[in-house]
């Protein structure tokens, strides 16, 4: 079976804030924030930071409840594909349960997770420039 | 602090010959047989497989103590920890330490950052080169 994985794409750390995680992450590491958004339909705060080719994405509740501390652990891993379509049918040809592709956060890109993880490791898989990008309206 | 990039991403494992298979068989990666084997500092046996500039690091505990043994038996397998290269290791630890994050000495040239530093994310520092 053949993904086509090329790169790890990102690493999501989850957080009970992200925006403070994300913080420390930049104060500790020097890591710079380069974009902040919330996810649609679900409203999670996200940040990102970059490393090379690998995005760091913080991901937290877009309203951070009451909370004795900010806790963070590592959240999953995301592959890039070239073809996300042929990446579903070789993990479906090779028995393993995966979702439909849908439009991701990054425009133009599609994303589908695996269910069930791998080893524990809750993997998804990113094509980017897989859909034309909306105009924006004028 | 001069933070390069992420220079693996480490997976425990309870069965590490099994998880190598099913990396090798799910996502067509290659054991790098150059690296990994016994690495009694640590108390685990680790193999890497890469992918693009990062590598996966699998490891299984080598002994049912240590902190990679618990891990695996209290949450199963799973995402361990990040490791971050940067390009002077014991200016990195400096650096933290004078901020007030608490930084393991380092050990076959890995440190690792106190979580309380990254809010509970396993974290460890490497120099390369």
């Amino acid at each position: 079976m053949s993904i086509a994985a090329t790169h790890i794409d990102h690493i999501v750390i989850s957080s009970n804030d992200s925006a403070a995680t994300a913080q420390i992450f930049a104060e500790h590491f020097g890591l710079e924030i380069k974009r902040t958004m919330s996810r649609p339909g679900t409203g999670a705060h996200l940040e990102f930071a970059k490393l090379q080719e690998v995005v760091l994405e913080f991901a937290g509740p877009g309203e951070v409840k009451p909370h004795d501390g900010v806790t963070a652990k590592l959240g999953g891993v995301v592959l890039a594909v070239e073809d996300i379509h042929a990446t579903i049918a070789a993990i479906r040809a090779a028995g393993f349960p995966i979702g439909d592709p849908h439009p991701a956060v990054q425009p133009g890109a599609l994303f589908t997770g695996m269910k069930g993880g791998t080893n524990g490791v809750p993997f998804g898989f990113i094509q980017y420039n897989a859909i034309p990008i909306p105009e924006p309206s004028p | 602090m001069n933070v390069k990039r992420i220079d693996h991403v480490g997976i425990a494992v309870k069965d590490l010959e099994a998880a190598v298979h099913t990396y090798e068989r799910n996502f067509d990666l290659k054991a790098d047989s150059s690296r990994g084997g016994d690495v009694p500092a640590f108390a685990i046996h680790n193999a890497f497989l890469q992918i693009g500039g990062t590598d996966l690091e699998l490891f299984q505990p080598a002994t049912a103590e240590g902190p990679v043994a618990r891990f695996v038996q209290e949450r199963g397998e799973g995402l361990y920890m990040l490791s971050i290269e940067v390009d002077d290791l014991a200016n990195a630890i400096s650096e933290l330490r004078s901020l007030g994050a608490r930084v393991g000495d380092p050990v076959n040239g890995l440190a690792f950052v106190s979580m309380k530093a990254t809010h509970g994310v396993n974290l460890q520092l490497v120099q390369r080169g």
